[in-house]
């Protein structure tokens, strides 16, 4: 594995990490915003 | 799974294909030492959020003065955060590049100087924020601050780097007014900037969404 590759990976596990961060808290507030 | 559901996934998909070409579709640029050229996929599309970040926040203030609506107030201030977190993530993805091209982290280049003056008049809206309890005043000192916070980027951003000598690369924006990366770079970067643009609005709805939560929670308790 090169070191380009790996951090391509340690990138993608980031970007990957905070999508998932950022999509639980979108479904937390619609569930707060249900009547 | 409904549209906003689809664009979501969409996004994802989007930015793993612009890390992946970040790193495989581009060959490093000339001028550039070892791989760095490769950190203007992230750097300048978090550099173009923050101030998009900080013209809604203008915008939204402009708005509010006119309205007087809360909606708006907590919109700039969605906004401004926003702005604030994507200049530090501007500055830090830039401190990784001076330390590579020139040798240390912080060299007080007038790009470096003009982007922490801007992170402080924006971190200042925030403590302006905190110092007044009155929602009212609050709002309307805040949107008065921020208009004046926002004339100041312009200049902050794109005059001052260019008035003094800069260690700074102009390959993309400079007084030739030529995009001088290959094609390339060019598709990678337009791509880039529209998936960190999509990143912003997404963050966006969720802090107004959370905002306008918080304002019926508290006309609730009331």
């Amino acid at each position: 594995m090169t070191d380009l590759f790996g951090i391509m990976l340690v990138t993608l596990i980031i970007w990957g990490g905070l999508f998932g961060y950022v999509y639980r808290v979108d479904r937390k507030v619609r569930r707060l915003e249900e009547p | 799974m409904n549209f906003r559901e689809i664009l979501k996934w969409l996004l994802l998909a989007w930015m793993s294909l612009v890390i992946w070409a970040a790193f495989f579709y581009v060959h490093p640029a000339e001028g550039f030492v070892g791989e760095s050229s490769r950190i203007v996929f992230f750097h300048v599309p978090c550099a173009w959020v923050a101030v998009l970040a900080f013209l809604f926040s203008c915008v939204a203030s402009i708005s509010y003065l006119r309205r007087r609506d809360p909606k708006d107030d907590a919109r700039a201030a969605v906004s401004a955060g926003l702005g604030l977190l994507f200049a530090v993530l501007a500055t830090v993805t830039g401190s990784i590049f001076a330390r590579i091209m020139w040798g240390a982290y912080w060299n007080w280049d007038p790009r470096q100087t003009s982007i922490v003056i801007l992170m402080l008049i924006y971190a200042a809206y925030f403590g302006l924020r905190g110092a007044i309890p009155d929602p009212e005043r609050r709002a309307a000192l805040a949107a008065v601050y921020a208009i004046l916070a926002f004339v100041t980027v312009p200049f902050l951003v794109f005059v001052v780097p260019r008035i003094y000598w800069s260690l700074h690369p102009d390959t993309i924006i400079n007084t030739r007014g030529d995009n001088e990366f290959d094609l390339h770079y060019t598709q990678v970067l337009m791509a880039s900037l529209v998936g960190f643009t999509g990143l912003f609005v997404w963050l966006y709805t969720i802090g107004c969404r959370v905002e306008a939560l918080r304002q019926r929670r508290q006309h609730e308790v009331l």
